[in-house]
C-alpha cells in the first residue's frame, strides 16, 4: 500500500495517537497500516492485530470484535489505548 | 546496602546505543541505571512509520533508527543538551511494579525528585510523561522482557522546538485534547524553567543521587558484561538496517 497517497484516519487515544491507512474493496478491509505513538505489550502483537483484520467487513462492530479477539488471544496490554480506539481510527480512515 | 550497576555511555551513535540498550535488557546483567548523550538523531517508537511521522526530505543529516519500545519520536538536536537515561530492572512489585503505569510512575519519580530539587513544580502525567506546570519536560518509553523491564527516557535541558516542528508531521489531534493551540505551549525544558544553563554533569549527578534514594541502592560504575557485548554485536545490524528503520 502506498500510504503517502492514502488519507489517514487520525484518532487520539489517551495512550497516544493512532493513524490508520486502509485499503477497502467491496466492503472488505483488504490492507491496513498503522503508525502511532501508543504503547502495546507485547509489541509484536500489533502485526497479529493487522493480519487478523484483513478480510474483515468494514463495520464498526465487526472490526471491534476482531481486534478484541486478538487482544484476548495474544494477552495484549495497552495502557490508555483500547480496541475501540483502533476501531475509531479505522472508521475515520474509511470516512477520509 | 545493595549495589546496582551504573554506566555512562557518553556521546554515542543512537544505533549503537539502541543495540546496547536491548542487550542490557536481554543479557545476563543485574539491575542497571545508565546515561547516554545522543548525537543529532531521531529514534522512532516501535509502532511509528518514518514516512508518516517525519518529513524525510528534511531529515537527511539526522541518524534515524527505531527502538523496541512504543511511544513517540525521540528527537535530539545538535545542541546535545538532553539527558537520556535507561533503567533495566527485575519486576518485583516493590521497586519495579508489575502494573505498567505504576512502574512508569516509580521510575519517573527519579526525574520528578530531580526537578523538585531545582525548585520546580514537577508531576507525573500518565501514561509516560513528566511535566513542569503541566508542560512536558520528559518523555519515557517502556518495554518488558522475561520478567524484566527497560525504561528509556529523556530530560530536556534545552530543546530546538522549531527544528522538531520543521521535520515532524504532527497532526493537530495530537495536542488538541491538552487544550493548547500548538505543541509549543505543551513543552518546556530545564534551561527555560530555571532561566540559566546548568552544567549537565551536575544535573546527571543529582539524578543519580535521587535514583539511589528512591530505590535504596548504591550505584557502582561498571561496564557491559561479555555476554552483553556479544548480544550487542548480534543486535547491531538490525538498528543499522533500512528494513527495521523504514519498515
Amino acid at each position: 500500500m502506498e500510504i503517502l497517497k492514502t488519507k489517514p484516519g487520525i484518532h487520539k487515544a489517551r495512550g497516544g495517537l493512532i493513524r490508520s491507512f486502509v485499503f477497502v474493496e467491496n466492503g472488505i478491509l483488504k490492507d491496513i497500516t498503522i503508525s502511532g505513538d501508543f504503547f502495546l505489550f507485547p509489541e509484536e502483537a500489533i502485526f497479529k492485530i493487522l493480519e487478523n483484520l484483513k478480510g474483515t467487513p468494514v463495520k464498526r462492530e465487526e472490526l471491534l470484535k476482531n481486534i478484541e479477539d486478538t487482544y484476548a488471544k495474544e494477552k495484549i496490554q495497552s495502557p490508555g489505548t483500547a480496541p475501540s480506539d483502533f476501531t475509531e481510527s479505522i472508521m475515520k480512515a474509511l470516512e477520509a | 546496602m545493595e549495589q546496582w550497576r551504573f554506566i555512562d555511555f557518553g556521546l554515542v551513535d543512537i544505533r549503537d546505543m539502541m543495540a546496547m540498550d536491548e542487550a542490557i535488557l536481554k543479557g545476563d546483567g543485574d539491575n542497571t541505571f545508565f546515561f547516554w548523550t545522543p548525537k543529532k538523531s531521531i529514534i522512532l517508537g516501535f509502532f511509528q512509520k518514518a514516512e508518516v511521522e517525519l518529513d524525510l526530505s528534511k531529515c537527511k543529516d539526522y541518524t534515524i533508527t527505531r527502538r523496541i519500545s512504543g511511544g513517540g519520536i525521540a528527537f535530539s538536536d545538535d545542541r546535545c543538551r538532553q539527558i537520556n537515561y535507561g533503567v533495566v530492572g527485575t519486576i518485583d512489585n516493590d521497586l519495579f511494579p508489575l502494573d505498567i503505569i505504576e512502574s512508569y510512575k516509580q521510575v519517573c519519580g527519579v526525574l520528578i525528585d530531580t526537578l523538585v530539587h531545582y525548585g520546580l513544580n514537577a508531576a507525573f502525567r500518565p501514561i509516560n510523561d513528566v511535566t513542569v506546570d503541566n508542560k512536558k519536560i520528559s518523555g519515557n518509553a517502556q518495554t518488558r522482557w522475561e520478567g524484566k523491564l527497560l525504561q528509556n527516557g529523556t530530560l530536556l535541558l534545552d530543546f530546538d522546538i522549531e527544528e522538531m516542528l520543521r521535520i515532524a508531521n504532527i497532526p493537530k489531534e495530537k495536542f488538541l485534547d491538552k487544550k493548547i493551540a500548538s505543541i509549543r505551549e505543551g513543552l518546556t525544558w530545564l534551561d527555560r524553567e530555571l532561566g540559566e544553563q546548568r552544567d549537565m554533569e551536575e544535573v546527571r549527578n543529582v539524578m543519580k543521587k535521587k535514583f539511589e534514594e528512591r530505590f535504596h541502592v548504591r550505584l557502582k560504575t561498571g561496564t557491559l558484561s561479555s555476554n552483553e557485548k556479544e548480544l550487542t554485536k548480534n543486535f547491531l545490524p538490525k538498528y543499522y538496517s533500512p528494513e527495521w528503520v523504514y519498515r
